[in-house]
């Protein structure tokens, strides 16, 4: 079952982390806020933060699987495992990416 | 013994009746596998009729060949049928067919599961095609579009059929998910670890968990729309605090992974058939199922794109826009590997070969044009229009049904023995082919000169005729084609003359059994060391048959096999299934009368289905299990192995964990649509707030902290060979406590009628009360199984099963009463 785990784990954060910034950017869009964090508006200095977050704990997920402590000690599992956490890496970038360029509630 | 005696042993205990009422009693997967086969293609020629008759109807301007209502169902039929009746019984039927055989074990994980699913999916089906003949058939579009489908705009009983008869043949479908992803973690021979699995199993294994994952949200926005309609709740009304968008998302939370969930087992159909055709082995294992997995994660992350038009803001669209390129690459990653392979192979274009060729052709076109509809521009402009029908068509007929048809032709040797004697299959491909393109082409272009999708007539002055009458040409073309190959298969099946086993030459261990397959599979079970074991032991048919496997001395009456650790393919513990019974047959009936009585309004016969399923689950369960312990059995080669019933971590177990997380997707896409209806859903906050009770609370978070509790101090104390009944029924108590605190908040909720907030809070309590029950009565089970003396602290299986669920009412009753009371108390 560990094994089956290393490999579901960082596309599944990536899910969840896809969700909960999305289910954000949902919540800020239905209740107006006002604020400016480091020139930023508010909304948009919360989406960012949460798209910084998500790639962060990515980045650690694929540290994680390439580490031999964590890693698998089957060589097929530890290819595929990696092969998902840089597809959960990946994906988080270029999905999420929209947080820092395009209009948010518009 | 020799063969010939371990044959007729094996054949006493594995055989089904025979003759007409074998069908009803079986549990035999290459029985049900056929049956599902046999059923799902019936389907796929009403929805191939019906499809016609769209095309009639579209040929000619103004047509008089059927009114708009008539029309409507037509369409709404034909999608239905072609995603729920055949697409995904297909896989289903294919996968329980075969998954033993490519695994090298005697049959799947629950045998009595299987039959059971077939049954619900044949009287479901069944519901919608009586549904049909009285013209009374669903007739909202196969996506059910609230307010459309509202009891307001669709008064009648159509759109209750399609709700009601699409979740009863869901049953089958997660049941068959449980069923396939335990067998393919669980159920494989001897050696055979993770990276040795038939590139099959992974792509069968992808798409179960996809369907547990990916099924619960529909079951769900079907449950609340039926209930809407049926009494009033205003789930989707916007007036009232609804939202007819969260059948959206609801939906397509489901429609967007069901595409991969029809392409992936094709996918997997074309992985093992296409190394073969080119007499190589697959390139890029690894990238492939990497890629597979990618894809079914990232086909969670696009279901909004089928929302572009309904006012999202821009960050939104352009969060689903992104990921919807995304998938392109993995799918790109399997495509190449597949080129890859045909590369450094020699293919030879035999009749699979060509209907691969002909899903390469098809598939890419319709993946470009889904890049096309992933930008959003485009989309608004393309929405609603023939081209998505178009740009549909090309995925699921190129990426689903040609890859089957190879797979029917490749595997028909296997099925029925024999070897193909007329060659109508080439001819009927080329019909195919063309007659698709023809069709599909046309109504690409059709749609991009403005033809809306689902529109029963349209005027000369469009300037569409010439264009639809190509399409219905076309499409007529293809109907011969499929007509041909339908000729092609039952002459094949009828006349044709006894063919060699392997005709094909492949590596995989299906092709290790006398053809037709005799109902045990293997006479023993082989050792795997490589993936292509029969290319690496080209004489491994024979040893088997000699018994020189495992498992190759018949015991008692036993139908015995083996399950295995998931990631190394060690043996771990030795299984005894049940034999052949009604039960699954009666239960589906039973089932049926529940749905049928929701659906009619007989609200007095459903309380006793309800009671009747009880028993008969039961009675299901109760023959498991042993009255006494069994000491480890020897499975062949030296090695013993304890039975599944004296372990903790049983196949109930593992099929449990299953079940249960099908059931928390169910449970988070019901918290996803209160937290919807209140953050986005006009009309909120409600005018009345739920008044908030501590005794309730405090009795209700005691029962779920007593609950789990208890049930692990029983299992402890089992274990040290004590009476466990006190732990038992301290946790039946605590699920008590859980099940009035739940049904107070039923009783005490605003009121659902009212306002979407008191509707939310009914169904939570009600999903409480359920699992609240449900764990009431497995303790009860568990403690009749206790006096009974079918526990020891050897016979532990059940405390483990009946304790994850103790666990999950537990968690799910905190949540659901935390988001009943807290609100109130916060005001």
């Amino acid at each position: 079952m560990k094994d089956v785990f290393r490999i579901l784990i960082a596309p599944l954060v990536w899910f969840a982390s896809f969700s909960a910034v999305y289910g954000l950017h949902g919540l800020m869009c239905g209740h107006e806020m006002s604020g400016v964090v480091f020139g930023l508006p508010l909304e948009r200095a919360y989406l960012v933060a949460a798209y910084v977050c998500a790639i962060a704990v990515q980045m650690v997920l694929l540290v994680a699987l390439y580490s031999s402590r964590i890693a698998s000690p089957s060589p097929f599992v530890r290819f595929v495992s990696h092969a998902t956490g840089w597809v959960g890496l990946i994906a988080t970038i270029w999905s999420l990416v929209p947080v820092v360029f395009t209009t948010y509630c518009g | 013994m020799n063969a010939l005696e371990r044959h007729r042993k094996l054949t006493t205990i594995w055989a089904s009746e025979k003759g007409f009422k074998g069908w009803f009693s079986t549990v035999n997967h290459t029985d049900l596998g056929r049956m599902f086969l046999v059923t799902a293609f019936f389907f796929f020629i009403i929805g191939g009729l019906l499809a016609m008759l769209i095309r009639v109807q579209l040929a000619t301007p103004h047509s008089a060949f059927a009114g708009p209502e008539i029309y409507n169902q037509i369409f709404t039929m034909h999608g239905t049928i072609m995603m729920f009746l055949f697409a995904i019984p297909t896989f289903e039927g294919l996968a329980i067919y075969l998954l033993p055989k490519i695994l090298g074990t005697r049959d799947l994980a629950f045998p009595r599961l299987t039959a059971y699913g077939y049954w619900c999916y044949a009287f479901g089906g069944s519901m919608m095609l009586i549904a049909m003949v009285f013209g009374i058939a669903p007739n909202g579009g196969w996506f059910m579009y609230p307010p459309l489908s509202s009891a307001i705009y669709s008064p009648g009983i159509n759109t209750d059929f399609w709700l009601i008869g699409i979740t009863f043949v869901e049953i089958s479908a997660v049941a068959a998910a449980v069923e396939i992803t335990v067998s393919i973690l669980k159920y494989r021979a001897p050696g055979m670890s993770l990276d040795k699995m038939p590139i099959f199993a992974w792509y069968a294994l992808i798409t179960a968990l996809m369907i547990l994952t990916g099924f619960p949200p529909l079951i769900l926005g079907s449950v609340l729309l039926e209930v809407e309609r049926a009494f009033g709740f205003p789930f989707f009304q916007a007036d009232l605090g609804g939202d007819s968008l969260l059948w959206q998302h609801l939906f397509w939370l489901f429609g967007h992974p069901e595409v991969y969930i029809i392409f992936l087992p094709a996918a997997g159909v074309i992985s093992t058939i296409l190394p073969v055709m080119c007499r190589t082995t697959l390139l890029g294992y690894g990238w492939i199922v990497a890629a597979a997995l990618a894809l079914a994660f990232l086909s969670f992350g696009l279901w909004v794109h089928h929302m572009f038009t309904t006012g999202i803001p821009h960050m939104g669209l352009a969060f689903f826009s992104a990921a919807s390129t995304l998938v392109a690459v993995p799918t790109g990653v399997q495509i190449f590997a597949w080129i890859g392979t045909m590369w450094k192979g020699r293919p030879e274009l035999r009749l699979p070969m060509l209907h691969l060729l002909g899903f390469f052709f098809t598939f890419v076109i319709g993946g470009l044009t889904g890049v096309m509809v992933a930008v959003v521009p485009f989309d608004w402009q393309a929405h609603d229009t023939a081209f998505i029908t178009a740009h549909l068509h090309y995925v699921l007929f190129g990426g689903f049904v040609f890859p089957i048809f190879a797979g029917i032709y490749y595997w028909l040797p296997h099925v029925t023995g024999r070897r193909r004697f007329f060659r109508l299959g080439e001819l009927a491909f080329a019909l195919v082919f063309i007659g698709f393109h023809v069709t599909f082409l046309a109504m690409h272009w059709v749609g991009l000169l403005g033809q809306r999708r689902r529109i029963p007539t349209y005027a000369p002055e469009d300037g569409w005729t010439a264009i639809n009458l190509i399409s219905s040409v076309g499409s007529f073309v293809l109907a011969i084609g499929i007509g041909m190959i339908l000729i092609d298969v039952i002459l094949h099946v009828l006349t044709a003359s006894r063919g060699r086993r392997n005709p094909w030459g492949a590596g995989t261990l299906e092709w290790a059994m006398p053809t037709p397959p005799l109902a045990y599979n293997f006479a023993s079970l082989p050792h795997i060391t490589s993936r292509d074991p029969l290319v690496d032991q080209p004489d491994l048919a024979v040893q088997l048959a000699r018994g020189e496997g495992y498992l190759g001395t018949p015991r008692n009456t036993w139908r015995e096999t083996l399950t295995v650790d998931i990631a190394s393919g060690k043996p771990d513990m030795h299984v005894i299934y049940p034999s052949n019974t009604r039960l699954p047959i009666l239960m589906s009936a039973v089932t049926g009368v529940f749905f049928v009585s929701l659906l009619l309004k007989f609200y007095w016969t459903v309380p006793v289905a309800v009671i009747g399923v009880t028993i008969l689950v039961w009675r299901w369960v109760w023959g498991l299990g042993r009255g006494a312990d069994l000491a480890p059995l020897p499975i062949g080669h030296g090695i013993t192995l304890p039975n599944a019933g004296m372990t903790a971590r049983s196949p109930g177990w593992w099929g449990s964990i299953f079940l249960l997380t099908a059931n928390a997707t169910f449970f988070g896409s019901l918290l996803f649509g209160f937290a919807f209806l209140w953050t986005v859903a006009p009309g909120w906050p409600p005018p009345v707030w739920f008044d908030p009770s501590m005794t309730e609370l405090g009795a209700g978070l005691s029962g779920a902290i007593i609950g789990p509790i208890a049930m692990r101090l029983a299992k402890s104390v089992n274990s040290k060979g004590r009476s466990s009944i006190t732990g038992a029924t301290m946790s039946l108590f605590g699920a008590i406590l859980v099940a009035v605190a739940s049904a107070a908040m039923m009783w005490r909720t605003p009121s659902p009628v009212d306002h979407a907030y008191g509707a939310t809070l009914f169904v939570l309590g009600g999903y409480g009360l359920f699992h609240a029950v449900l764990a009431m009565l497995m303790t009860s089970f568990l403690i009749a199984r206790i006096v009974r003396g079918f526990t020891s602290a050897v016979r532990r299986a059940e405390f483990s099963i009946i304790g994850l669920w103790v666990d999950y009412t537990s968690v799910i009753g905190v949540l659901i009463l935390l988001a009943a009371h807290l609100p109130g108390v916060l005001q």
